[in-house]
């Protein structure tokens, strides 16, 4: 399922200037991460985190049918597992290692959206991840075992889902694609938070496993007691993890004017994130220029739409040109796009399922 | 999983595999930077781009087949985005090709524009690493800008990338083999959970002892490899060329229609 949905940013969604700060950001991140896990690993560890790469490839094979979607499956995205379990500098240098390969073997994601790739799959999600971590566990030597799977799944959910958040904003800002802002950020944090809520499963179950096992990994004292996972554990995890996502989905269904537009607002956008271009002499200019030289020398804009917001041009657009930017009207377009997102996503598992299952072999 | 599943046409013979790591490697960032600079609502001005990726695709001995079987895996999440632009940008203009006209929305001209990049985009990419191993891309990217260590664990990714994916399929293997399948969601997880969770002790002792071992070796904190990169003069060549082409493409093509 993760890597159905997750958004691997691509070249194509991204303006130069943005794919060149976003490429440099990510580079000084990834050099500062580097210097502090060479320092924390020690040298003796050098090889641990291209080895840790490979692990998270072949992590990714583990897949978990999932309860209520049959056909799809989830499993691990990875970097905040390995921000939990290595520190947040060295899972940034292996994340980083993980998205040059995925780029350059399997061409998912773009060659100049390397950084954007860097940054949303990286950077944010293990440093953020391991923030909320280690903000709800405390001390791990006096934490009680519900704060861990707490934290680790908080950390899954937040850190994924501000990652995807980024997606939109980079793709906002470039403006290759006008898709208004609020509904694109709407669709990636909905379901993201699902994936997110995954993959917290599955780093949970992880965390389970490895405080049996090797309790030095996950922090814990060689003779301190470990217990199993008791229930009220898995329940007080579940239950904040609905609480978070009622939360979130509340806030996006609310109909007051939401902070979704402000991008829109603060590069004048016109009154509500229209998908037309602003009305400025210097895109219009562009716009003019681009016109002549471009092969259908014929296409023009209307000048109501190139130099006049809806408000301005008094009504004199169709109506149903505004559909899309009625307010409240988006948070509710958000969720039903996160529905939709799935349903296709499940459809494509169903089929893929028919299609490479012999008949009988299926459960 | 054998190593060939990925690098199938990496180690063929031709005059683009001869050609120098760094050459191809700068060759395709301007490719893709040329390529994500054209305005946002062209599209028949992007065609002669094509030229590049299939040639090199060609005179390679990649199977086009191949190539695009890539772009069509990779291709519907690009896709679903660019199904919503012509609903948000709904700005009337009209498309001319040759005599005909027709009426338009900017939307799916930026839809039209997307999805053209993206897939030469892909082609550029897939003729870029099936021309090159990925030994002397890393080795590319040393000597032009990577910095060195993360060269290292990129080389150690790749080298035990198939090691341990076929130590992940065998364990998932056994976990299907064991009926997983019908056990309830908790058992599922914990299932899942716990391979994870063994793969991981798995890979850090496996790390450990890859490090012994290159220690042992003589390791002093520099990889050592027998093909060396070498610049001759098809590279310097090849890299005007492109060059060429790619100022043709981005200022001369578009004005030259223009011009008509």
């Amino acid at each position: 399922m993760y890597a159905i949905l997750s958004m691997h940013m691509a070249n194509e969604l991204l303006s130069l200037p943005v794919a060149a700060v976003t490429l440099l950001g990510a580079a000084a991140a990834v050099a500062v991460a580097a210097r502090r896990s060479a320092k924390s690993l020690g040298t003796d560890r050098m090889p641990l985190m291209g080895v840790m790469g490979a692990f998270v490839f072949a992590a990714q094979m583990v897949n978990f049918s999932l309860p209520l979607m049959p056909g799809t499956s989830g499993h691990l995205g990875g970097g905040v597992l390995l921000a939990i379990l290595l520190g947040p500098a060295a899972a940034i240098v292996t994340m980083t290692a993980i998205l040059i390969v995925q780029c350059l073997l399997f061409q998912d994601g773009g060659l100049l959206a390397l950084g954007c790739n860097i940054i949303n799959m990286g950077i944010v999600p293990c440093l953020l991840g391991w923030a909320v971590y280690r903000i709800v566990l405390g001390n791990i030597k006096s934490a009680p075992p519900w704060r861990q799977y707490i934290g680790a799944w908080a950390a899954c959910v937040i850190g994924v889902a501000a990652g995807a958040a980024m997606v939109p904003i980079q793709a906002g800002v470039s403006g290759v694609l006008r898709i208004p802002l609020g509904q694109f950020l709407a669709v990636m944090v909905g379901v993201h938070l699902l994936i997110g809520l995954v993959e917290g499963a599955v780093t949970f179950a992880v965390l389970a496993y490895l405080r049996r096992v090797s309790p030095l990994l996950v922090g814990l004292g060689a003779t301190q007691a470990v217990g199993r996972l008791g229930r009220g554990a898995v329940l007080a995890s579940v239950a904040f993890t609905a609480l978070l996502l009622a939360g979130v989905v509340s806030w996006f269904a609310s109909a007051s004017p939401d902070g979704l537009e402000w991008s829109y607002r603060a590069r004048s956008y016109g009154l509500s994130g229209r998908a037309v271009a602003p009305p400025s002499g210097a895109v219009a200019a562009v716009e003019g220029w681009q016109a002549r030289w471009s092969l259908m020398t014929g296409y023009t804009r209307r000048p109501a739409a190139l130099g006049q917001t809806p408000a301005d041009a008094g009504g004199q657009d169709a109506p149903a040109e505004t559909w899309p930017n009625v307010d409240g009207w988006g948070s509710l377009a958000g969720l039903l796009g996160t529905l939709a997102t799935l349903g296709a996503v499940y459809l494509l598992a169903v089929l893929v399922r028919r299609r490479f299952s012999r008949p009988g072999a299926a459960a | 999983m054998h190593h060939h599943f990925i690098d199938r046409f990496a180690q063929l013979d031709s005059p683009v595999h001869s050609l120098d790591a760094r050459a191809k490697l700068v060759a395709a960032v301007a490719y893709m930077a040329v390529l994500i600079s054209f305005p946002r609502h062209q599209v028949a001005a992007l065609a002669p781009m094509a030229v590049l990726p299939l040639a090199a695709l060609w005179l390679g001995r990649v199977p086009m087949w191949f190539a695009l079987r890539r772009l069509a895996i990779l291709s519907p999440l690009i896709l679903t985005l660019c199904a919503f632009s012509p609903l948000y940008d709904q700005s009337p203009c009209v498309a001319a090709f040759g005599p005909w006209r027709f009426s338009m929305t900017g939307g799916w001209l930026a839809a039209g524009n997307v999805a053209v990049k993206f897939a030469f985009g892909i082609l550029a990419l897939t003729a870029l690493t099936c021309t090159t191993p990925f030994s002397l891309l890393l080795e590319a990217m040393r000597r032009l800008f990577l910095p060195r260590m993360l060269v290292m664990q990129l080389s150690l990714l790749y080298r035990y990338l198939f090691v341990l994916i076929d130590e992940g399929m065998r364990l998932r293997r056994g976990r299907d083999f064991r009926g997983a399948a019908m056990a309830p969601v908790s058992r599922r997880l914990a299932a899942a959970g716990g391979i994870v969770g063994a793969l991981f002790v798995r890979t850090l002792e496996r790390s450990h002892r890859v490090h012994l071992a290159m220690r042992a070796r003589g390791f002093s904190g520099e990889p050592h490899s027998l093909r060396l990169l070498g610049f001759s003069r098809a590279d310097a060549v090849f890299l005007i060329a492109a060059a060429g082409y790619l100022l043709f493409c981005r200022w001369a093509y578009p004005a030259l229609v223009a011009g008509n």
